[in-house]
């Protein structure tokens, strides 16, 4: 209210104040879509759920995720999938994004090709691969020249997972980090090479360090998202404990063995354990752009 | 395709406030019964009373909901078809009770959900009506609506297991799992085909596979008064599963049995890949047809037991309920006594080959196969219909499923599955 007629009497408001003024409506739609949600399953969280009977049991679901082993099982599929699958796709994508930042022909066709796999919905990409890695008809088999149960082995199903995933997701991180290359004055290479710098030297000494902001967020997106991955581990092995992700434990008493109370504490800690890795992410390894930038600025 | 694309599409965390907020959704939408692929089927203009169940087989259950409304024209029912499979059913219905909706009086429920909604206070008490279906209707049937003594459904249809085999390679049908193995082994290695395809994969078809074995060994998963499990009690467990792992090491079970589903194991027997099949009624009729390599070949016979006596199929089919909300219970309890009851009604699934459960429906059809369904019925288990069924069966998915491929030790694999048996049966 007071705003408003601050704007009237036209003495007008700092820039700063008019931007927040601006900015609310969005604030405001952000909460009732991202925050209601989230205070919503906390909320349920607290109770147990069986059909119309209803009771508020306080933080009994916390203490009987932490005494499931269902759930330390899920946490170990995820950390497992998740280091593996990250840790690949950086170094897939990085090597993606240095061969499309060179200028050679036909550059624009491998940029279009190496991009197809991200364009597929996951859902559709997981079912396709499922079918690939079935023993009946065995296409992946008789690729390989292997007698692999993909499918049914834990193993080697989180292997197929995981190769699914970064073959999806690998053109994502080489798109940003193509993106970072792209800002690297063309300058410091050729000041590089008059100084009798290597490949390998201006890779690490020059590439590295300046591609570092756009590392850091392809790591954070590829990080927080291979932790709540749900697609590829339920298409491939539905509700089996065998490579059941986070998300897929708490899907499962959700859906197959209702138990809401209890499946919204599953998703709340999931939800608390994504959102410390990504702040964890930003307060380590980001500090140094932010300071960067500031820097600039301040110049 | 869909379906998985909906589901896996949204992140956990937006499905679980999904869940709360849909909920809010339905509420508010006055009543209006939820579902996504569904729809009522438009059978009255002014329906007294909705009647919502599998969207599979649509013709056949408007038949019945059409001979209804033809004999109490001022009562009519109309029917709102859920998805055809049974976890978006099983959903829907969840979605309509539990955000207080009410939008469906007559709920038809799969066999194995009895408990669950009966415990969960979804459903009315049926067991006044247990003197008009006890005799009449098929005794598994029967079992499949009751939750510890009471009844909480009726029968309505029902589905049993067949085993396939080719005239041209065995002459007459095992009697026993014992000699099912060794003449499709010889038969298998003759003809150059795989010796027997089912339903193997990880999945509700592997329980039901496992348990016809586990049954035909003598084998009861709970007491009577479902109170503790008797799963272990005997030997049945280790017969039934030592069997499937021998079946799956020697390479009776045909290449891919691990993950087998009913299509996959069709498919393969349709294309002359496979000596013996165990699967539902339904192939009959593609395995007849035109690009069948096996049409004229196959002849279909009761499932064998460890004795040799009588035939084990796990029974399927569908029950009807009074949801606990609806407005019209007095109305809703008369169709669902009638659909269980009347002859006609039931004479419109046999005539239309989805087996009835009213046992009276069998006796003058001329239909063969349907008579030899009839028996095979009349001796067919109800998976137990406990609150936890859906628990207990991802236990043995997750704990037997791996033992028979040899990935885990088969006794510490049979001691879980029992304790989650004795876990399906807690009312918290």
């Amino acid at each position: 209210m007071t705003t408003t007629t601050n704007v009237r009497m036209r003495q007008g408001l700092g820039e700063r104040a008019m931007g927040w003024v601006f900015l609310t409506p969005s604030f405001a739609f952000m909460a009732v879509i991202a925050l209601f949600p989230v205070l919503y399953a906390i909320g349920i969280s607290l109770y147990r759920i069986r059909g119309f009977r209803r009771e508020p049991v306080g933080l009994d679901n916390y203490l009987r995720v932490l005494s499931d082993s269902g759930f330390y099982n899920a946490v170990g599929n995820t950390l497992v999938f998740t280091v593996t699958s990250v840790a690949l796709e950086f170094a897939i994508g990085m090597a993606f994004a240095l061969i499309m930042h060179q200028a050679f022909v036909g550059r624009g066709l491998t940029r279009a090709v190496i991009l197809v796999p991200w364009v597929i919905p996951t859902a559709v990409a997981a079912q396709v691969w499922r079918y690939m890695f079935d023993r009946n008809p065995g296409f992946v088999n008789a690729v390989l020249g292997t007698d692999i149960n993909w499918l049914r082995d834990p193993t080697w199903t989180m292997v197929a997972i995981i190769s699914a995933d970064v073959w999806k997701t690998a053109p994502f991180v080489a798109l940003l980090l193509l993106a970072g290359l792209q800002t690297i004055p063309k300058d410091y290479y050729e000041a590089a090479k008059v100084d009798g710098a290597g490949a390998v030297q201006r890779f690490s000494h020059i590439t590295l360090p300046l591609l570092r902001p756009a590392i850091v967020v392809a790591l954070l997106f590829r990080t927080v998202d291979a932790l709540r991955m749900f697609d590829f581990a339920y298409v491939f092995a539905g509700y089996s404990n065998s490579v059941a992700t986070l998300s897929v434990y708490a899907q499962r008493f959700l859906v197959a063995d209702p138990k809401p109370g209890y499946a919204n504490a599953l998703s709340t800690v999931t939800f608390v354990v994504v959102m410390l890795v990504g702040l964890a992410f930003i307060s380590r390894m980001g500090r140094h752009m932010v300071g960067d930038v500031a820097r600039k600025e301040r110049r | 395709m869909s379906v998985i694309a909906r589901r896996a599409g949204a992140a956990v965390r937006t499905c679980a406030a999904g869940f709360g907020a849909l909920v809010l959704t339905v509420a508010a939408a006055c009543g209006e019964p939820p579902g996504g692929g569904g729809g009522t089927a438009g059978l009255a203009d002014d329906p007294r009373f909705v009647w919502a169940l599998t969207g599979a087989d649509r013709q056949i259950h408007e038949a019945v909901a059409r001979l209804w409304n033809e004999e109490n024209p001022d009562r009519r029912v109309d029917i709102f078809f859920l998805a055809p499979t049974a976890d978006e059913q099983r959903q829907a219905l969840f979605q309509d009770l539990q955000s207080q909706a009410g939008g469906f009086d007559v709920l038809g429920l799969d066999v194995i959900w009895t408990g669950e909604f009966a415990n969960f206070g979804y459903l009315e008490s049926l067991e006044e009506f247990r003197p008009r279906i006890e005799g009449t209707s098929l005794a598994g049937a029967v079992d499949s609506a009751q939750w510890r003594e009471e009844l909480y459904a009726l029968p309505y249809s029902s589905n049993g297991a067949l085993l396939y085999y080719r005239t041209d390679l065995i002459d007459e049908p095992p009697t026993t799992w014992e000699e099912l193995y060794e003449t499709g082994t010889e038969a298998a290695g003759k003809a150059g085909v795989s010796a027997y395809v089912g339903q193997g994969d990880r999945y509700e078809g592997f329980v039901v596979n496992f348990l016809e074995l586990y049954w035909s060994a003598g084998g009861e998963l709970f007491d009577d008064a479902q109170e503790y499990s008797t799963f272990l009690e005997g030997d049945a467990a280790e017969t039934a599963l030592d069997f499937m792992t021998e079946a799956y090491e020697t390479g009776f079970y045909a290449e891919g049995f691990d993950s087998m589903v009913e299509d996959d194991a069709r498919a393969l027997f349709q294309a002359g890949e496979a000596v013996y099949m165990r699967n539902w009624p339904y192939a009959v009729p593609l395995l007849e047809g035109e690009g069948s390599a096996v049409a004229g070949d196959f002849a279909v016979a009761p499932l064998p037991t460890f004795t040799g006596e009588g035939t084990t199929s796990a029974l399927g089919g569908l029950n009807n309920a009074v949801s606990s909300l609806s407005d019209t219970p007095k109305l809703a309890r008369e169709f669902v006594l009638w659909a269980a009851t009347d002859p006609e009604a039931q004479a419109i699934l046999a005539d239309s080959s989805l087996p009835p459960t009213l046992t009276s429906a069998y006796d003058d059809v001329d239909d063969p196969r349907l008579e030899l369904l009839g028996e095979v019925l009349a001796q067919a288990h109800a998976r137990p219909p406990v609150p936890g069924y859906n628990a207990l069966s991802l236990a043995i998915q997750d704990n037997l499923h791996p033992a028979y491929i040899g990935q885990e030790n088969p006794a510490a694999a049979l001691e879980d599955v029992d304790q989650a048996a004795d876990a399906a049966l807690e009312q918290e």
